[in-house]
Formats: C-alpha cells, sequence, structure tokens
C-alpha cells in the first residue's frame, strides 16, 4: 500500500472533482456551440442568455446541409488532410529514421536545425511570398496548393515525433534484420513501423488536426467554392453586418464533432504513441 | 549486389513519396486552369472569355439569392462570357486582394470598402473607366456627388455597388418613456436628453463604435458636422491635414474629442461602449439596451431575429453640432485592370443597371432614378446630399490612426487639444509615408 | 522530443575514415532526408530569404517611388515605432503566461487522469475537445460568450455576485490581453495534457513503490522521483509551445486585433499590420527578422545552458 486508505478515498474524490473542473472548463464553449445551433433566431441574442432553449429547432442544421456548400467544404477538407495526413507521414518517416539512425552526419544534423528554425516563421510573413510559389506553380486555386502549404507546415513536428519514437527502438532489432538480408527501406516498413503503430496513429492525428483546422492558407489560396475548405467556409457565416449565428454555430457543430468521435476512438493510440516518444525525448 | 537492391528499392519508394505527394497537383492543375483566373493567355486562344468576379454577398439571405440569380441571367445572356461569381467575405477579402494584385493575378471585378479605394488606386491595380461611362446612356441617373467620389484626378476608377447613408435610429418607446416627443437635433441636446433617459428608464441614451471599422466612420461623421474635414487637397494635386496650421480648425476638432469624452462621462453612453466594435453597437440597439445610434439601413435586417426589440425603432438626421452631416458609406464596384475590359464593362455596366438595381438594391441603390418612396429606404436617401466621405487617399494608416485618437480621448484620457493635434500629426505621416503628402 | 538530439552523442563514432559501407549509408541518409529538404527549399527557404532580403529594401506598395536598398532604415524605423517596446512586452507575457498557464492545468489534468478511476476514458475525451475546436470558431464564441451585455459569463458572473456589474474583458486596457491568454490556455493546454500523461504512463512504479517503503510522503514522491522523470517530456513542450505561442496570430486577431489602444498587440500582428495594412513589406520584413533574431537567441541561450548542465 503506499497510501492510507482514507488518504486514498481523499484523492478519488479530488481526483473527481478536478475532472469534473476541467470537463466544464473544456466543454463549457462547446456547449455554447451545441445549445445556440439548436436555438431559433430569436432566442440566441438575448440580453439573458441561457442554456435553456424553449423551443428547439433543427432549422439551422437544416440551412447548413441543404442552402449551403457545406458537405462540398466537408469533402474538400476531408481530402486535403487526408492527402496531407499520408505525404507529410511518408516524408517525416524517412526524416525522422535518418535523424534518428543517421544523426553522425553533417548535412541530417545541419538540416534539423534548420527545420526547427523554419518553425520560428510568423505564418503572417509566408502569406505572400507563398501566394507568388503558388501561383508561379499554376497552383492557385488547387488542392495541391494547401496540401503543398500544410504538408511543409507538419513535416517538422511529425518529423521530430517520428524520430523520437525511432530512437526508442533499440537499434539491434534492425542489425538483426540487415543480417537476415533485408533492405533499408524493408526495415522501416517491415521492422520498425508495425512497433510503433501507436505512434503512427499519434503522429498522423496530429498532421490530420492541423490541416483540419488551417484558416488563412485556405482562405488565400482557394477562390472558389468548389474548392473551399471547412474552416473558411464556416466563416461565411460571419455576414457583412450581422452573423448568422445559429448556422455558423451548426456548421462549427457538424465540422468539429467527426474530429471529437476520431479522437475519442483513436486517443488510447494517442497516449500510447506518445508515451513511446516521450520517455526518450 | 545487395547494395543495388536496397537503392533501386529506396529510390522507388522516394518517388512513390514524391508521386504520392503530388498527385493532387497534377490532376487538379490541368482540369481546373480555366479557373484560375485569366492570366495573359487565354483570351486569343478561347472564344468564352471567364470573368472572375468576388462579392461579399451573404448567400442565406434573399438579397444574395438575388444577386446569384442575377448574375446567372447575366452569364446565360451572354454565350461568349463566363461568369465565376465567388462570395468571399469582406472580412478577407482585402487580404485575399494584395496577395492577389502582389501576384498580378486580381480578379476582374470585386466589391469592396470604400476604405480601399485610394490604396487600390496606388497600387495601380484599378482601371481606368472614363472611356466607358462617358458612352453610358445611364451615367446621368447616378447621383453626381457620389460619381465625382469616385473619380481620381478625372479619371473615375470604379463605380457605386450601392450606398450605405448613416442615419439616427431611435428606439421611441424609449424616448417616450423619458417624456422626449422628438430626437435630440444637436450634440447638446442629445447630452441633455442622455441625463434624462438614463433617470427615467436606467437605459443609456446612446450607442458609439469606439474601436473597428465602424470608428473612424463615426469620427469622421462628427468632424464633418464641426465643418471639418481629414485631409485636403492643395495646390501640387496632393493632400494635407491642415488643422495644425490653423487654430480655428484645431479648436473644433478638439471640441469633437471633447464630445466624445462628455458621452462618456454624462452616461449617455454605455461605459464600455468606449472599446465597442460594430458587433456590440449594432447587436445592444437591437436588443434595445440603449435609445439612439447612428447607424445603417441593415439593421432593418435584423427584425427577424429580434422582433421585440425592433418594432419601435425610427429614423431621423444624426444629431450635429454646426453643419448637419453623416457618412456615406460608397461601397464601391472595382473593376480591374485585366486582358478583357471591354466584357469586364459589360459585367459591371449590368450590375448598375436599372434593372438589377431595382431587385437588388432597393433603398441603396446610387441611382437617382431607383429610390424608394416609402419605409427606411425613403429616410435614409433623404440624407444622401449631406453625406460625407473619406478622402482618395490610401487610408490604412488614417483610420488607425483615427482609431486610436479615439483610444487616447477615451481610454488614456488624454486633452482633447492633445489628441486633435496628435492625430492632425498622425494623418499627415500617414500621408507622407504613401507618398501623398503635400509639401505645401 | 526533440531538443536534445542535438547535444546526445552520436551512437557510433569512428575515428578511421569513412568505409565504403559508411559512404553507402550516408548516400542513403542523405536520400532519406531529400523529400522534406525539397519542400523545405520551396515553401520555407524561398520565403525566408525574402523576408532577410526585404528588410534591407525600401519595399512599400503604397509608396513605389520610394525603392531600392534601405540599409537599416527599414529596422531603426520599426524600433521607433511608438507601440514597438509595448509590443515587445507583450508577446513576452503572452508567451509565458500562456505557456505557464498551459503546463500547470496540462500537469494537473495528466494527473487526474493517470489516477485509476471510473470514467477515465471517458474524461480523457472531453479534455481533447478544446483542442479540435478551429480557433476562428473558438474565437467567436468566446468574445461572445465575454462580452458584458449579452454575454453569459458576465451574466453568471454578476448573478453569483462574483461581479456587481458586467466587465467588459476584451476592451479594457488591462484585461484585454490577459483574457485571451486565458482563452488561449484553455485551447492548447490538452497537448500537454497528453504528451504529460504520456510520461507519467512511462513512469516506473517500482521506483515510486521503493520510495514509499522507504517513507516518502505523496509529497515527496511527486516532487523528488516523479516530476524528474517528466522533465525531458516537459522541457521538449514548453520548447515547442513557446516557439508556436509567440508566433500565435489568429487569437488575438480574432477577439481583439491587438486592441485596445495596442493592448494586446504582440510583435505578430505589428507584422501583420505592417504588412497587410501599411502595405510597408521593408518595415515588416524587418521586424520579422527581428523577431526572428530574438527567438534564435532564446533558442541558441537554451542550448548553452542544456549542453552545460549535461557536461557537468
Amino acid at each position: 500500500m503506499l497510501i492510507s486508505r482514507g488518504k486514498q478515498r481523499f484523492l478519488t474524490i479530488l481526483t473527481y472533482v478536478v475532472l469534473l473542473g476541467f470537463s466544464v472548463y473544456c466543454l463549457f464553449p462547446f456547449l455554447w456551440m451545441v445549445v445556440t445551433s439548436l436555438k431559433p433566431d430569436a432566442e440566441i441574442r438575448t440580453v439573458d442568455p441561457s442554456f435553456w432553449i424553449s423551443t428547439p429547432t433543427f432549422k439551422h442544421f437544416d440551412n447548413v446541409l441543404n442552402n449551403s456548400k457545406f458537405l462540398t467544404f466537408f469533402k474538400n477538407s476531408l481530402m486535403i488532410a487526408s492527402i496531407t495526413t499520408v505525404a507529410s507521414l511518408l516524408i517525416s518517416i524517412f526524416t525522422g529514421y535518418a535523424l534518428s539512425r543517421y544523426g553522425r552526419f553533417r548535412g541530417v544534423k545541419l538540416f534539423s536545425v534548420a527545420m526547427l528554425l523554419s518553425q520560428m516563421i510568423p505564418g503572417v510573413l509566408l502569406l505572400i511570398p507563398l501566394y507568388l510559389v503558388m501561383k508561379n506553380l499554376g497552383l492557385i486555386n488547387t488542392y495541391a496548393s494547401l496540401i503543398l502549404a500544410y504538408t511543409t507546415f507538419t513535416v517538422p513536428l511529425c518529423t521530430f515525433m517520428m524520430k523520437s519514437f525511432f530512437d526508442s527502438i533499440p537499434i539491434e532489432m534492425e542489425e538483426s534484420a540487415e543480417i537476415d538480408g533485408c533492405t533499408r527501406v524493408g526495415i522501416i516498413f517491415r521492422i520498425l513501423l508495425p512497433v510503433s503503430l501507436p505512434s503512427l496513429v499519434a503522429t498522423s492525428l496530429f498532421a490530420f488536426l492541423n490541416a483540419w483546422n488551417e484558416f488563412m492558407f485556405g482562405f488565400v489560396f482557394i477562390n472558389d467554392e468548389a474548392h473551399r475548405t471547412l474552416t473558411p467556409g464556416i466563416s461565411l457565416f460571419k455576414g457583412l453586418y450581422q452573423t448568422d449565428w445559429g448556422s455558423l454555430m451548426a456548421s462549427s457543430v457538424l465540422s468539429v464533432l467527426p474530429i471529437v468521435i476520431l479522437f475519442v476512438f483513436l486517443q488510447k493510440f494517442l497516449v500510447e504513441g506518445m508515451t513511446a516518444g516521450a520517455v526518450k525525448g | 549486389m545487395k547494395a543495388t537492391k536496397r537503392m533501386s528499392a529506396l529510390t522507388a519508394a522516394v518517388l512513390l513519396t514524391t508521386a504520392l505527394s503530388a498527385c493532387g497537383s497534377s490532376d487538379d492543375s490541368t482540369s481546373k486552369e480555366s479557373t484560375s483566373t485569366e492570366g495573359s493567355t487565354t483570351t486569343t486562344k478561347q472564344e468564352t472569355v471567364k470573368l472572375d468576379f468576388w462579392a461579399a454577398l451573404d448567400p442565406s439571405t434573399d438579397e444574395g439569392k438575388n444577386i446569384q440569380a442575377k448574375v446567372k441571367e447575366f452569364d446565360d445572356a451572354h454565350a461568349d462570357i463566363d461568369v465565376n461569381l465567388q462570395v468571399i467575405s469582406y472580412d478577407v477579402m482585402h487580404d485575399k486582394l494584395v496577395a492577389a494584385i502582389n501576384a498580378g493575378d486580381t480578379p476582374d471585378l470585386s466589391w469592396g470598402l470604400s476604405e480601399w479605394f485610394g490604396e487600390l488606386n496606388n497600387m495601380d491595380a484599378l482601371a481606368d473607366l472614363t472611356p466607358y461611362v462617358d458612352k453610358w446612356a445611364d451615367k446621368g441617373n447616378i447621383y453626381p456627388n457620389v460619381m465625382e467620389a469616385l473619380t481620381i484626378d478625372g479619371k473615375v476608377k470604379a463605380l457605386p455597388n450601392y450606398l450605405g447613408i448613416r442615419a439616427l435610429l431611435y428606439h421611441e418607446d424609449i424616448l417616450k418613456a423619458a417624456g422626449l416627443t422628438e430626437p435630440p437635433k444637436t450634440w447638446d441636446e442629445l447630452i441633455a436628453a442622455g441625463a434624462t433617459i438614463k433617470e427615467k428608464t436606467g437605459k443609456e441614451a446612446f450607442g458609439i463604435a469606439g474601436a473597428g471599422v465602424r470608428s473612424p466612420q463615426e469620427l469622421i461623421m462628427y468632424l464633418a458636422q464641426n465643418g471639418l474635414t481629414l485631409a485636403d487637397k492643395q495646390a501640387d494635386g496632393k493632400y494635407k491635414n491642415t488643422w495644425q496650421d490653423n487654430p480655428d480648425q484645431l479648436a473644433k476638432a478638439a471640441e469633437v474629442f471633447k464630445f466624445y469624452q462628455d458621452l462618456l462621462s454624462s452616461k449617455t453612453i454605455k461605459a464600455d461602449a468606449k472599446t465597442w466594435g460594430w458587433e456590440e453597437e449594432d447587436q445592444n440597439f437591437v436588443l434595445a439596451q440603449y435609445a439612439m445610434v447612428v447607424d445603417g439601413m441593415w439593421i432593418e435586417g435584423r427584425s427577424s431575429e429580434n422582433p421585440d426589440g425592433m418594432k419601435d425603432v425610427k429614423v431621423a438626421a444624426p444629431p450635429s453640432k454646426a453643419t448637419p452631416a453623416t457618412f456615406m458609406e460608397i461601397a464601391p464596384l472595382y473593376v480591374y485592370k485585366s486582358e478583357h475590359p471591354d466584357q469586364a464593362w459589360e459585367l459591371a455596366s449590368f450590375l448598375l443597371g436599372a434593372d438589377y438595381q431595382q431587385v437588388v438594391n432597393p433603398g441603396k441603390s446610387a441611382r437617382s432614378d431607383q429610390q424608394v418612396d416609402s419605409g427606411w429606404g425613403k429616410d435614409f436617401m433623404a440624407l444622401a446630399e449631406q453625406g460625407v466621405v473619406f478622402p482618395a487617399v490610401s487610408l490604412g494608416g488614417i483610420t488607425k490612426a483615427m482609431e486610436d485618437s479615439l483610444a487616447r480621448a477615451m481610454l488614456k484620457n488624454d486633452s482633447p487639444e492633445d489628441v486633435a493635434k496628435w492625430l492632425s500629426g498622425a494623418i499627415n505621416d500617414s500621408l507622407k509615408k504613401t507618398g501623398e503628402l503635400s509639401a505645401s | 522530443m526533440r531538443q536534445l538530439e542535438l547535444e546526445r552523442p552520436t551512437k557510433i563514432k569512428r575515428k578511421f575514415g569513412m568505409t565504403l559501407r559508411e559512404k553507402r549509408i550516408k548516400r542513403v541518409a542523405y536520400l532519406f532526408v531529400l523529400p522534406a529538404v525539397l519542400f523545405f527549399l520551396a515553401m520555407n527557404a524561398y520565403p525566408l530569404v525574402t523576408v532577410l532580403w526585404d528588410s534591407f529594401q525600401y519595399k512599400n506598395l503604397m509608396n513605389k517611388a520610394l525603392s531600392g536598398w534601405a540599409g537599416l532604415a527599414n529596422y531603426t524605423e520599426v524600433i521607433h515605432n511608438e507601440y514597438f517596446r509595448k509590443a515587445l512586452w507583450n508577446t513576452v507575457v503572452w508567451t509565458v503566461l500562456s505557456v505557464a498557464g498551459e503546463y500547470v492545468l496540462g500537469l494537473i489534468s495528466a494527473f487526474a487522469l493517470n489516477q485509476k478511476i471510473k470514467g477515465r476514458t471517458v474524461f480523457r475525451a472531453i479534455i481533447i475537445v478544446p483542442w479540435v475546436v478551429p480557433i476562428v470558431v473558438a474565437g467567436l464564441t468566446w468574445t461572445w460568450m465575454l462580452t458584458p451585455d449579452y454575454g453569459i459569463i458576465n451574466l453568471w458572473l454578476v448573478k453569483l455576485h462574483i461581479l456587481d456589474e458586467p466587465v467588459y474583458w476584451l476592451g479594457e486596457l488591462d484585461t484585454a490581453l490577459l483574457t485571451v491568454v486565458f482563452v488561449n490556455i484553455w485551447r492548447s493546454f490538452p497537448f500537454f495534457t497528453i504528451s504529460l500523461l504520456a510520461g507519467l504512463q512511462s513512469v516506473s512504479r517500482d521506483i515510486v513503490e521503493a520510495a514509499a517503503i522507504d517513507g516518502a510522503g505523496v509529497r515527496k514522491r511527486f516532487f523528488y522521483i516523479v516530476l524528474p522523470q517528466l522533465k525531458t517530456v516537459s522541457l521538449t513542450m514548453i520548447f515547442i509551445h513557446v516557439i508556436w505561442t509567440a508566433i500565435n496570430f489568429d487569437f488575438i486577431w480574432v477577439m481583439t486585433e491587438g486592441g485596445p489602444l495596442y493592448s494586446s498587440e504582440t510583435l505578430p500582428i505589428m507584422i501583420y499590420r505592417y504588412a497587410m495594412q501599411d502595405y510597408n513589406f521593408g518595415n515588416a520584413s524587418a521586424l520579422a527578422s527581428l523577431m526572428l533574431g530574438f527567438m534564435m537567441a532564446c533558442f541558441v541561450i537554451y542550448y548553452m545552458m542544456t549542453v552545460k548542465k549535461n557536461r557537468r
């Protein structure tokens, strides 16, 4: 026994209190979003705001799903975020492996510092240069522009995550495989990746979330509704002189829910995946 | 042997990676080539011309739907023109335009705010519409003062999309409850009413926007009501703020800031109003949290969401000081330099045509032949001739300085004289930075 | 996860020259990083070089008459901006308070989630929610909830008699920045929670139990045994988040635009203003370069300190 029974009970109660407090803090704005999305217009902006809905309505959800291009935006975001995730994962697996195993080469080391520095550039500043790059590549208003940009933004962190996961795998495992005649790529895909599956999930979740939530580049690179992504799409409900709060919140709820569900299902991997890398750092 | 095998596998993997990351690009850029704006190549090759048109319409409103329907009508009627209408809110349109102009990749037409007029002109992005306007049959139907505001150095550089005239809106019931039969006509009456209304109803009399885009629009109105302009064109064709050269003007400007401070100290406005943006200002008025505001036509649209708070709202002329004046927002329709100005004009003149204006802009059209004779539209348009507009210079730095000057007066409690002096200097600094400051 | 790789001694050190095998491995290593390098060159290095170059040029879209080499003019202009110091200080306050708050909340929540209690999964899921809400949406919602007249937070605080009258949290000089910090903590602490929880789960129970047997109390066990084991992951998280928070733009822009009267203006906001409102890319680039310089300086200092410590 580490602690006495009385202390144990106190600790459990304290834990629940703390967790409940955190739940309120975390869910409060989200619940407000949900409640607002279910309120009729007349109840949304009042002098006496409350969580109580006297006449709940699905009007806003109907409006969002049937009268706006929400589903197109959703599909676009899903596609862009998925491709970004796969691309950054593939790139960062190799880069992370190189950083983990070949850190002794000066070029590799230099590149890892350069990637770290690239994290320090404020995104605002990249807007115009990247717009020019995209325009010169003829990519303005294409999915590719966003995929390229988001991949660039996520690769550094994904690489560092993958590196630390690989660090935690003993090199002996590879050496025996090498003796068996495995190629380097074979080693990575057949031996290392299966072992670090949770880490892969954690890394992909991170990349996916980043691409899913990005706003500014999504707006500036994309000119038409057919290619627009979710966050810029949602903000269209913020009108010129007034905001359609009901629809804004309904669309936010619809865009957040799938991700929440995804995270709930994959969270076991998330913590496990981070555990693998966390110890080593 | 082993090495070659390893290398080839590796190359394959790298290739796979690049292929995967590039696959999104290849199929997309080819199929959508025509969407990415008209560069220099397409005109000669293709028969149909594609026009990119960015509009800040709200697709969920009737107005937005009307606009989309009308533009589609135009599109269908012109076999040689393909209009690509994009909904982009004002919030982000500015940044998008700046990025696009920088990359030489502008749309053909766009909505915009009047605050960007000088900037876009300075960036040399706007087409010269003079030859078209001169030949245009409808030219005489546009208010002359509106057309003049969109003309720089004798060249027409934009068209009026719609007018946003500001008027005094008041909750009649609150005024009645305080025993007032009609809204105040002067600043002094307003402040006097403030005390009465606060005493009788517990609510504040007035609302202002102390921050955000709305605040300079209100400040320029109060300045104009005291006979002041932000910057005047000098003999050399450039601009200058003249307050500091002229003690009388400086004193008048100080009076304006004193007015703001008095509103605050006499509790005519809520204490929070000193940093309200337009959303807070509008929302609180719609909720009948205070009695009066100088605001635009769009407030009428709020009745659906707050029928109770809105049912007693009436329209009057804004209270003033020396001269009656109100802010008139001329939301411009910008036509950019492009390879096919004729088609762009075709669309632009359609958007300003009687038919389109009648359907889309009742009560806020810049056409004098499209006036409504009842309701809010009539009351607002009656104020058209006392409308003031921003000078046609780059306003980015100037509007920011105006916003700051209000914060200095109301948050930092600087003396009105100091604030007036500071603003005058800041306006000229900004003009100097953009190369528009007169040497005289 | 990342910061310590630099000081860790390379795994295999060979004193003698490169063998054939080593050369081959080197080629493989470079091939592996190639895709990332390509991305980096096109999308990071090129813009970065542009920024550095522009910072020494007169480049103002509004005033094309003035162009060419500017020397340090942009830098002096930026430093002499009335609000430069204010913005610098705000950036420090914003970063330090945000990261500190996130860490403390992350630590507490991670500990709570590490207890063996019922409903752990549910709580873990709930705590992730803020992290997946898009910043724009979160900013708009919080702004609304915090307004004085129709915001639910003020209403409740007044009803509960915590406040006498509603406070305009985002509109007062002395509360605006702190309020945005509060919301930023809300959004970012779950990332700390997950990482610290991961760290906690790998803390060896044997050591903790052994310490308990030796008579170490709960507090002692926490401070002397558990915390040191979290050191690496903590430092990494803090390091990453200091960078991310310092360059963060969205939250402040969505909620206050840097106001009122620059009281919540940080350096990225100022950069944005220079670039997108004044169109003065020279000044914007100079400020960005300065900021990059500051952060690199911090990075170097941190690096030197860890190296020194490790040597000791």
